[in-house]
């Protein structure tokens, strides 16, 4: 064979490399609204970046005559291109190659740029469409899941990982994305689960179709388990590279900042009219969040799980902030499990990460009920005690109204670690409502007295006046300042900007036992 | 169809539809008092209300169906 022949050879390769399991199995991708694993490469990294590995690796199985059948990439395609002009590495299941299933070589092609992504501490990007283990490989799929594994929780908060299911997920296959730190799941095409419908149905006779046991908004509202919910494959893609922009390439940069159009001095003279006097009255946190942050622009995280409590990401500054903020409007601004498991979640993904956290807090306290306390409130509460704590990146607080009782301790108060303390003049910082309050100190004296009713209407407003306020936390120092709501964003960008530089360690240990 | 369930246990205070209206997803239904908060119960589906099943100043616990929407 002479040059041309082998060049000739090695294209007619690529082309065949690059059908994948062939034209049929394309178009019926497509027909589902599917992009294949090439074409979501393609529209998700920088356009002529992508490196591709592994190309013509194949399955090693000689069971059920599976030797006979060999496709070349074996399922998944894997290598490193650019977002944004930032390395990264991808792996693409390929659904048109044995059903997108795992297999020994397929698990290996994934293992290969995970280490070279460890190594080059650059984000993976993993684009889930998989029927899950290949049966025919037997054992050898598990060890390959097994290593894939390990792999993603030895990477766990050194290199950014974020997983988009674009199809199928199940059975063990579930587990890689669940230890990474994003999850966008696309609407309606994609799901995961660890039994499947059929299974479930032929051990506890439930009936349940596979988007309501586990798509996208099943676990974007009932279980909490994936963050986003985008409309197709290409919202999903985009929502990628949403959350890079906020996230640095490893641990040990600082997230990227960009050049700030929006004035840093700019005050609001309307947020000075959003926390209602009366404390009976809710309103929606995400106005104050939105017009403080850099162009109004905030990418909430987790929007549909919770949402008694509302994180995500945006700049201040041009620097990036991690916002966390519990929201009035729903379930009182309680903290219940669900809230508490979001935010400590939250929390520690920035720490991980080097993002500054901005808390905005207004907690009546945690949600009472015997469901909460059997489902164990107690530990979740005291997931986001230990994840304030344990977060060294620095740490600002705007008290907005309510602080009560332990909701005041964990949410980002001084106690905790943070930094700045804010609290408007609207802020009731105090160790439980007037009411409660009133009841339990001057329960002798009401009971004496000739007019109970109006004794404790007035003890109440007293005690509203005295307590009810962010002036005792302030006289103890507990607050740094007290602030007018207009001035929110200058005040919040001078206490990020002399907390650029903070460095803080815990003492060492082997890890943490956070309660889990 | 669809019911508007109660977030938490609470008094309902105020009811804003009655059989008949048509309500737009996130429209506020019903507001119920909890944890000394007057607190919106917005509609999670488009539809028209068939039935409301409280009444105003009743206790409702967590879960409690308040309306029902076709």
């Amino acid at each position: 064979m002479d040059i041309e022949e082998k060049i000739r050879e090695l294209e007619r390769r690529n082309r065949e490399a690059e059908l994948g399991g062939g034209e049929d199995r394309i178009a019926k991708q497509h027909a589902k609204g599917k992009m294949t694993a090439r074409e979501r490469i393609d529209y998700l990294l920088d356009k002529g970046s992508f490196q591709e590995i592994d190309k013509f690796v194949v399955h090693q199985c000689y069971d059920f005559g599976m030797e006979k059948k060999k496709i070349p990439g074996d399922g998944v395609v894997t290598g490193y291109g650019t977002i944004d002009g930032r390395l990264v590495f991808v792996f693409s299941q390929d659904f048109t190659v044995f059903g997108g299933s795992l297999s020994g070589a397929f698990g290996q092609k994934v293992c290969k740029i995970m280490d070279l992504a460890l190594k080059n501490r650059a984000p993976v990007i993993g684009l889930n469409d998989s029927g899950g283990a290949r049966i025919q490989e037997g054992v050898v799929s598990l060890g390959a899941y097994g290593e894939i594994f390990r792999r993603n929780v030895w990477s766990s908060g050194v290199i950014p990982q974020i997983s988009v299911i674009m199809g199928p997920c199940a059975g063990g296959a579930v587990y890689s994305p669940a230890l990474t730190d994003f999850i966008i799941m696309v609407k309606k095409t994609s799901n995961m689960f660890i039994t499947g419908p059929q299974v479930i149905k032929a051990v506890t006779h439930e009936e349940v179709t596979p988007e309501e046991l586990g798509g996208a908004m099943t676990h974007n509202t009932k279980s909490g388990v994936a963050h986003f919910a985008e409309d197709d494959d290409k919202a999903a893609l985009d929502r990628v590279k949403d959350l890079l922009r906020y996230l640095p390439q490893n641990y040990l940069e600082k997230p990227p900042a960009v050049e700030c159009t929006d004035d840093p001095n700019r005050t609001d003279p309307e947020l000075n009219k959003v926390v209602p006097t009366n404390p009976r009255i809710p309103y929606d946190i995400k106005v104050i969040i939105q017009s403080v942050l850099d162009n109004n622009h905030f990418l909430e995280v987790h929007k549909h799980y919770a949402q008694n409590m509302v994180v995500g990401f945006g700049r201040l500054n041009g620097q990036v902030v991690g916002v966390v903020a519990n929201q009035p409007r729903v379930l009182a601004g309680c903290l219940d499990i669900d809230a508490s498991i979001k935010c400590a979640r939250f929390v520690r993904t920035c720490d991980c990460f080097n993002i500054p956290l901005v808390t905005f807090v207004d907690v009546p306290g945690f949600l009472p009920g015997v469901g909460q306390e059997h489902g164990g409130i107690i530990k979740h509460g005291s997931k986001v005690i230990f994840a304030y704590c344990e977060a060294t990146v620095p740490k600002v607080t705007v008290i907005t109204r309510k602080a009560y009782g332990g909701a005041y301790d964990v949410m980002s108060s001084k106690h905790h670690g943070g930094d700045i303390n804010y609290a408007y003049p609207t802020a009731e910082i105090a160790v439980m409502g007037p009411e409660g309050a009133v009841n339990i100190v001057f329960r002798k004296e009401i009971e004496a007295s000739e007019d109970p009713e109006a004794t404790r209407e007035r003890l109440i407003e007293e005690y509203r006046r005295n307590f009810a306020s962010p002036f005792k936390a302030a006289e103890l120092g507990y607050i740094d300042q007290i602030i007018f709501p207009e001035n929110t964003r200058p005040r919040l960008i001078h206490a990020l900007t002399m907390l650029q530089n903070k460095h803080e360690t815990i003492p060492p240990r082997r890890h943490g036992n956070i309660p889990l | 169809m669809g019911e508007v369930t109660a977030p938490m246990g609470g008094k309902v205070i105020d009811i804003k539809v009655k059989p008949g209206d048509t309500v737009n997803e996130g429209d506020e239904v019903v507001i119920i008092e909890a944890m000394k908060m007057e607190l919106p119960i917005v509609a999670n589906e488009s539809g028209t209300v068939k039935e409301v099943k409280c009444n105003v100043g009743d206790a409702v616990e967590a879960d409690a169906v308040l309306l029902v929407l076709e």
